[in-house]
């Protein structure tokens, strides 16, 4: 990790995919973070505005260390922000986070049940947990 | 391409650095969900540039509407880039002016302002959605499936009925339809019955000389709506 990364916000880019549960705790898992558990040290910003390939947003996934939460495999985030040439330090899939809930009825693409925030949370705190190790200048596990 | 259009593409940007983001998304799954359940699909924008085919092809085939949060129209410059013209461009910014302001990116602090806002993106999106495949729609296909009386949207998969001359005609989501016009204080009596029947028409085709009879069978199903929401509270 370069040194000129130390105190340099990170940027938490969810897929946000609209056709599943999944696509929306990736959402709200990123608010989470940016929100309420690390919001001086995570921000994010638009995969719509990078997928178009907007300078600005292409330059922040540059010069920000990314954390990206997918949905599903397919990984669009990671993807996507990979294109762009920006760095993934880290890249959570959503998906994967389901094999510790078993039976759980996360909700639907357009509202989460308890379930899904219980998911989302989890998701959220090691998101956080990352983009403080991150934030300190250290390198996380991807 | 016409003759075979059985569905609409919507694409949402679903911004996740505004708002404005949140609610195309939202009211994109408020059309998937509720308003046009059986004519629309939806699309995932970042698989677009992630490289999948079958959203590509579908979006080549289909006619699409994209609903962007901005002026910068992420969605429908990435929709157009790679499968062509759209058919509809909506943005979220233009319908509300600065309404948005008093509305939440994430889910968990929705409030009145943003329930609005999203079932007025959505009213807009259905009738774009109405508009486009009456355009894809060749005039005499279109007049052989309305001859039923029922909207574009085909059959409706749930909601309530109300009783037209005699007979029983079902529309789609009509509790939650209720449930929009009393969160706006559509008052249930005569001085409401004509907003009453503007905001069904947007979910439901009514001929015009079918009017009056919808707007008071509407007016009587919506009184017993309110008294029973009244009742259960």
């Amino acid at each position: 990790m370069a040194n000129e990364q130390i105190g340099n916000p990170v940027l938490v880019i969810p897929c946000s995919g609209i056709g599943k549960v999944h696509g929306l705790i990736s959402r709200e898992a990123a608010y989470l973070v940016t929100d309420e558990l690390a919001p001086a040290r995570t921000d994010t910003l638009c995969l719509a505005l990078l997928v178009k390939g907007d300078p600005d947003a292409v330059a922040e996934v540059r010069n920000h260390a990314c954390i990206t939460l997918d949905g599903c495999a397919k990984a669009c985030a990671e993807k996507n922000v990979q294109m762009a040439g920006g760095r993934v330090a880290k890249a959570i899939q959503v998906a994967a986070c389901f094999k510790n809930h078993r039976g759980a009825q996360p909700g639907n693409a357009s509202a989460l049940t308890d379930d899904g925030w219980t998911i989302a949370r989890e998701i959220a705190a090691s998101a956080a947990s990352d983009a403080a190790r991150l934030f300190a200048g250290e390198e996380v596990i991807r | 391409m016409s003759a075979e259009i059985t569905k609409v593409g919507i694409i949402s940007c679903s911004g996740e650095a505004i708002r404005e983001g949140t609610i195309s998304r939202l009211a994109t799954r408020r059309v998937l969900e509720l308003l046009r359940p059986d004519v629309t699909v939806t699309l995932c924008l970042p698989l677009f540039l992630a490289g999948n085919e079958a959203e590509r092809n579908f979006a080549k085939t289909h006619p699409t509407i994209t609903i962007d949060g901005c002026e910068k129209q992420c969605a429908r410059w990435s929709a157009e880039k790679h499968s062509g013209p759209v058919s509809g461009a909506l943005i979220v910014s233009e319908i509300l002016g600065t309404q948005p302001s008093a509305c939440h990116c994430s889910s968990r602090d929705l409030c009145q302002a943003d329930k609005e806002a999203v079932w007025a993106v959505a009213e807009r999106i259905a009738a774009e959605v109405d508009r486009v495949l009456a355009d894809a729609t060749p005039p005499d296909a279109a007049a052989a499936g309305t001859g039923g009386g029922q909207c574009a949207c085909s059959s409706p998969l749930t909601g309530g009925s109300i009783t037209i001359k005699g007979a029983k005609v079902k529309i789609v989501g009509l509790p939650l339809i209720f449930e929009r016009c009393a969160e706006r204080s559509i008052p249930a009596d005569d001085s409401g019955s004509t907003a009453l029947l503007e905001v069904v028409k947007i979910y439901h085709h009514i001929q015009p000389e079918e009017e009056a009879d919808y707007r008071s069978a509407l007016l009587a199903a919506y009184q017993d709506f309110r008294r029973e929401a009244k009742q259960t509270k």
